[in-house]
């Protein structure tokens, strides 16, 4: 059993910092496609797909950056007590309250499924000139939710194995 | 049930899951979720908190904030400032106190190379605070200074917070950040203003640079540094001239101005991979943090809209208790002031979005100038005990001979400062309102 535990531990972690690598260079993407924007229509031919494609990069760095940043530690707590408390306090009061977290991402995920499953239904395209399809863009919200549910279930893991004293 | 109950009810869970430490996003989301299924149930109150980011997504200036953020961590990280002190030390270094004036000017210049307040942190901290501290400068007031002056870094433009607030109060960026110029600028003036009055008083509290000292320094050196100060006005310039002119829209204008900061740090042999590796990743991890708070700050205030809480709230200050809208402001800001002292911006952006700025549009108050103030508070948030990013990483980075003691005795003076300010600029919204007005038209 732990040892199962432990190679899921590895393997969410592993997935999740390489896609959340490959969203950090999204940053620079979004950078030229944003310059080529501009830069095209100061050439008198300005493309139709660049606004749309530079906020669909956007979602996609936040998205599927999300777990990554959650693994480099990045979130606010509010650390009045916390900071006060030993590891083993931190790890008794976070497995109390990740919960919430799951709880909250959990119904982010119900609300983006039914989203993706319509858009695929419907073939749903975004108004507009460019008239992109929307599935693409919600199957990768979607996929960043789950990456950050699974990232919160091996935060869990951590701490159950913290209070019996192991560390993984 | 009545929907000032499930406000209370919302409010006070908030608090209280907070302050168990857990994950300041995920707490603010669940009890925004858990009222929606409990008030829409299942047709409709699950998928508030998805629908949330499109709301982000299609909100097209969104995409300056990893872009200024990242204009920071450039800044800051392939320290790119350290010439620009060392041009405000020389130049002001023989006035007494002239260090402490020099430092504030170096964070107003810093500050408009950047959108958060930490780039001028780090740089206060690690060059300036040192520097000064060994030249017997009061430890207190320095300490007070780079506190303050690198909270200016969110009220001068460009500036992420007044990106957040536009975003919630659905008003031009553009329009925020002319608006926060003049009080940044004014701010920065009280500053130098208590900095001068206290050396003058006491120099002791800000020796001169000696004779000797001044002398070592050769006047090609000296004129050479003052190129320096070229630097940031360089990329400023390179960023919003194009902007202004119109050729290129804001979000286009901070993708020049991230590249034009990466360009200079290579230029300068800075750009190594540890640094270039570093600013990426802080982006990343800083700008999903964000992300994630105001996804889950939107979700938690769409219950609010759907409520209609806020016309409860109207109804109590105006009518049950008969006030005029200026006391309610000032009620507002008070309450907001002291929330600021144990919430962290972030936190306060969540009470701030789904209560306050409705409040203030129903009240006829300008939304771009409540903006000023809202930053402004933010600014003392930051500063203020118990919670404050200026205060943790002052207590990170500081010397060991600021105490933790002195961190926060220094700020009062500066806190003071800021009270003032925003005393003014409530009796005077041109303070704030006239610059957009003029550029506007």
């Amino acid at each position: 059993m732990t040892a199962a535990l432990i190679t899921y531990v590895r393997w969410v972690e592993r997935f999740n910092h390489v896609m959340g690598r490959g969203a950090m260079y999204g940053l620079i993407v979004l950078m030229a496609v944003l310059l080529y924007g501009a830069v095209m229509r100061g050439a008198g031919t300005p493309p139709i797909w660049t606004d749309e494609m530079a906020q669909f990069l956007l979602m996609g760095y936040f998205m599927i950056g999300g777990a990554y940043a959650l693994q480099l530690g990045s979130a606010v707590r509010m650390d009045l007590f916390y900071a006060r408390w030993s590891d083993r306090t931190r790890a008794m009061v976070d497995v109390a309250t990740i919960g919430t977290l799951l709880f909250y991402l959990g119904v982010m995920l119900w609300g983006g499924w039914e989203s993706l499953q319509y858009a695929i239904e419907t073939g749903e395209r975004r108004r507009g000139l460019w008239r992109p399809y929307m599935a693409p863009v919600k199957a990768m919200m979607v996929l960043g939710i789950v990456m950050m549910l699974l990232q919160c279930t091996v935060f869990l893991i951590r701490d159950i194995a913290r209070l019996r004293g192991k560390v993984i | 049930m009545a929907t000032e109950l499930i406000a209370f009810l919302m409010f006070s869970s908030l608090l209280l899951l907070m302050l168990t430490g857990q994950r300041m996003f995920g707490v603010i989301g669940f009890v925004g979720v858990v009222a929606a299924l409990l008030v829409w149930g299942d047709r409709g109150g699950f998928d508030i908190a998805f629908a949330q980011s499109f709301k982000v997504m299609n909100w097209f200036p969104l995409i300056t904030l990893p872009m200024f953020i990242f204009m920071g961590y450039v800044l800051s990280e392939s320290r790119l400032a350290d010439d620009l002190y060392r041009m405000f030390h020389i130049w002001f270094g023989p006035v007494p106190g002239g260090l402490a004036i020099g430092t504030i000017l170096l964070m107003v210049l810093i500050s408009a190379m950047n959108g958060l307040s930490v780039a001028g942190m780090a740089i206060g901290a690690t060059i300036a605070l040192p520097e000064l501290l060994k030249r017997n400068y009061d430890k207190l007031m320095v300490t007070g200074v780079i506190q303050a002056g690198s909270s200016l870094g969110i009220l001068i433009p460009p500036s992420v917070v007044m990106v957040l607030y536009a975003m919630i109060a659905r008003q031009p960026v553009t329009d925020l950040w002319l608006a926060g110029i003049v009080p940044g600028l004014m701010l920065a003036a009280l500053f130098i203003a208590y900095i001068w009055l206290r050396c003058r008083i006491n120099p002791a509290l800000g020796p001169a640079m000696s004779e000797a000292e001044r002398a070592e320094v050769p006047r090609a050196e000296k004129y050479r540094l003052l190129l320096a100060g070229l630097l940031p006005l360089g990329i400023f310039a390179i960023m919003m001239v194009p902007f202004v002119m119109g050729y290129t829209r804001l979000v286009e204008s901070s993708v020049i101005g991230a590249l034009a900061a990466v360009a200079v740090s290579w230029w300068k042999g800075r750009m190594t991979r540890d640094v270039w590796e570093t600013c990426l990743r802080q982006t990343l991890s800083v700008s999903c943090m964000f992300l994630w708070i105001i996804l889950a700050a939107l979700a938690f205030g769409a219950i609010f809209d759907g409520l209609r809480a806020v016309d409860f709230v109207r109804r109590l200050f105006l009518d049950d208790l008969g006030l005029n809208r200026w006391q309610v402001l000032i009620l507002m800001q008070i309450s907001f002031i002291l929330m600021g002292t144990f919430l962290d911006d972030t936190a306060m952006l969540v009470i701030v979005a789904p209560l306050y700025i409705p409040i203030v549009g129903a009240l006829d108050f300008d939304l771009v100038w409540y903006g000023v103030l809202y930053t402004i508070t933010c600014q003392i948030a930051y500063m203020t005990p118990p919670f404050g990013y200026n205060l943790f990483l002052m207590r990170a980075m500081a010397p060991d001979a600021v105490s933790l003691a002195d961190i926060y005795r220094s700020i009062v003076p500066f806190v003071g400062l800021m009270v003032l300010g925003l005393g003014l600029i409530m009796a005077f919204p041109q303070i704030a309102l006239w610059l957009p007005g003029v550029v506007m038209n």
